[in-house]
């Protein structure tokens, strides 16, 4: 029991995590709270079956091929990206200097938007998502790992690593952290700031476009509505790491899948959402700066 | 606007006169249709609308009621109770003779209060909890059976047909789930049994692995869940996942194309309980042919049960010569039917005297009768 509710949380925790990088590294860039991330995330879940459906039509590929996933992924991470790209610089951008509660409210406006516009468009009906070849899974003493809890697990590990690297070893990825510290000064040394929030918001849309595919596989239904509650909960992953922490980001997202896994299995089930927003007014409360965030009050 | 509150009161003026103009330009004889008809159960609602639409079209290609032709509104309750409020006052002041629907319970029974206040007929296809018709209401009526039938139906099936002592009861904690799974418990409790597991999930979740987990501790033989098949689906996949051999059992709001369809393999020898097969009915051909012509699909659960609704409501209209919700209401309750699902009765309450449910199974990715 344990052990099965440990691998339920990670897989949900790894899922959180990736989300809430997205938010994190927006937040970390330019300040803003970008409340229409888990819509990108719903799209990316869409645009997986779309990807799928235009593949078996045209039977360029059998169904239950590596190849017919990867191409979802790489369909989903580009046509993602250009829409976190397309949405900074439509809503976001020309309120950069305006007070901090009009891109906020855009934000918003964007998320429903794009909930109603999947809903007209794809229709407001659940879709199956296509089993696709991952089958299967371990058995272990009290506990069974499936091959699609290992394969997010693991996609998401690779990404994260991904997202370390880039940040820490990469010319782009100084330019975003000397951005992050000081948007003047690093505008002045040469940086273009535009390129880089571009760049972020590419990165993070990616990410959670990913985390949409891999949730379509992992649930097996999808609608317009899976962005709205992944993205309060992966905001309140971000949250609990430290909002602008990369770490933070990560570990939040483990740590509110483990706690809704084993509250709902321990506790009760019917109180899953209440943990997890419970544990997000704890934070506010005790640790604003969350468990890695920096001390921001020098900056304000 | 706040300078100028002339101009929102100029609208709102505007906005009176229109309405009041609506309220009068009545050639027609308005009927409402309630249901989730969109959003996850818009299966469900697209069912309930279908049903009503062919009623709708049979009763005006033969000249309408007395001269007039009947207009059918629509309401979206999208199976939340609030909405269906927001509904049935919509209704009301639409001046709506009848209503069939709601297809939830959780919004057939709040609704039913503001349709007897506004003087409006209430006819339900699907909402089989007892506590609609049990409150007393003179204007509510349902062509479906109760959960209390249902419910000891299924633990009957349990405890004589497959012989088994060990069951978890989980539901979706509505009033529809829960009433079932609650029906389900007393009747297993009369045959000596305490479930193994007896607890709730929320609606529209995707991940129930956390809960299932849990039930797989107890090492229950059956399952039955009381609910509707989004989460039945979800349910039924993610149990197989985790290695379990539990029979599914669940009552008619899994009775879905959708349950079969995207739960696959993991719906295999399921056991659903519901009504005899309609397509068996000699009277229910007509309309299962119309709705195959007109729609290009088969009947859902709840097509045949909608058209027969709005069928007995437009000829009690009829026969009353009158919109007068009383003598309809009179006229519903005293008249022997016949209609599209055989011959139909009502009680003082408002329930059908006769309604037989019975076992499916779902075999190679089809709902099969089987008692």
């Amino acid at each position: 029991m344990l052990l099965q509710q440990l691998v339920n949380g990670l897989t949900l925790g790894s899922v959180y995590a990736l989300i809430a990088l997205g938010y994190t590294m927006v937040y970390g860039i330019i300040e803003l709270i970008n409340f229409a991330h888990g819509e990108i995330y719903m799209l990316g879940a869409y645009m997986g079956i779309v990807t799928f459906t235009l593949l078996t039509t045209l039977h360029l590929t059998s169904p239950d091929s590596g190849v017919a996933l990867l191409c979802m992924m790489l369909a989903a991470i580009l046509f993602c990206g250009a829409y976190g790209v397309t949405i900074e610089r439509l809503a976001y951008r020309p309120l950069r200097t305006a007070p901090r509660l009009s891109p906020l409210i855009s934000a918003l406006g964007v998320s429903i938007f794009l909930q109603n516009f999947v809903m007209l468009a794809q229709g407001p009906r659940d879709k199956g998502f296509p089993e696709l070849f991952i089958q299967g899974g371990i058995d272990l003493p009290g506990g069974r790992i499936s091959a699609i809890q290992l394969f997010i697990m693991a996609t998401s590990v690779l990404m994260m690593f991904a997202l370390h690297l880039l940040v820490r070893r990469t010319k782009i990825g100084k330019a975003m952290r000397a951005t992050a510290q000081d948007k003047q000064m690093a505008s002045l040394v040469g940086i273009d700031i535009n390129q880089v929030i571009s760049v972020t918001f590419l990165i993070g849309s990616a990410l959670a476009a990913v985390a949409g595919v891999m949730i379509g596989m992992y649930y097996g239904l999808i609608n317009f509505y899976i962005g709205y509650i992944a993205g309060i909960k992966a905001f309140t992953a971000a949250v609990l790491g430290g909002i602008g922490s990369i770490p933070g980001a990560m570990l939040g997202g483990i740590l509110l899948g483990l706690i809704e896994s084993l509250g709902a299995g321990y506790i009760s089930s019917e109180y899953k959402d209440v943990f997890a927003f419970a544990i997000l007014i704890l934070v506010l409360i005790f640790r604003p700066t969350g468990l890695l965030g920096a001390d921001t009050s020098k900056r304000a | 606007m706040m300078g100028r509150p002339w101009l929102s009161l100029w609208k709102a003026l505007a906005f009176i006169i229109l309405v009041a103009a609506n309220a009068h330009a009545g050639s027609t004889i308005k009927v409402g249709v309630a249901g989730p008809l969109t959003g996850d159960q818009a299966t469900l609602g697209q069912e309930l609308k279908n049903g009503a639409i062919i009623a709708a079209e049979e009763w005006n290609a033969k000249g309408g009621l007395f001269g007039q032709q009947i207009e059918i509104v629509w309401g979206d309750d999208q199976h939340d109770p609030k909405q269906a409020v927001a509904v049935a006052n919509k209704f009301v002041n639409e001046g709506v003779v009848g209503v069939i629907g709601h297809f939830n319970s959780s919004c057939s029974i709040p609704a039913s209060t503001i349709y007897r206040d506004g003087k409006v007929v209430q006819l339900t296809p699907a909402s089989t909890n007892p506590l609609f018709t049990e409150r007393g209401l003179w204007n509510v009526f349902r062509v479906c059976g109760r959960d209390d039938q249902q419910g000891s139906v299924a633990a009957n099936f349990i405890l004589r047909k497959l012989k088994k002592r060990k069951v978890a009861v989980l539901h979706d904690k509505t009033t529809y789930g829960q009433g079932l799974a609650d029906e389900t418990v007393k009747a297993l409790e009369q045959g000596k049994i305490k479930p193994v597991y007896h607890g709730g999930i929320t609606q529209g979740e995707k991940d129930y692995r956390p809960v299932l987990t849990a039930i797989r501790q107890s090492d229950p033989e059956v399952l039955f869940y009381g609910g509707i098949y989004p989460e039945a689906i979800m349910l039924t996949k993610q149990m197989r996942e985790l290695g379990m051999k539990t029979i599914f059992i669940s009552g008619d709001g899994v009775w879905a194309k959708e349950f079969t369809g995207i739960a696959g393999k993991a719906a295999e020898g399921a056991f659903i309980t519901f009504t005899p097969d309609q397509t068996k009915i000699k009277e229910a051909q007509g309309v299962i042919k119309r709705h195959k012509e007109k729609f290009g699909a088969e009947v859902g659960a709840y097509t045949v049960y909608s058209y027969v609704a709005a069928t007995l409501l437009f000829e009690a209209i009829a026969a009353t010569r009158s919109t007068d919700s009383v003598a309809i209401a009179e006229h519903i309750r005293k008249t022997k039917w016949k209609t599209a699902l055989g011959p139909i009765q009502f009680d003082k309450k408002g329930d059908v005297l006769v309604s037989p449910y019975v076992v499916w199974e779902v075999r190679g990715g089809k709902f099969v009768e089987i008692q």
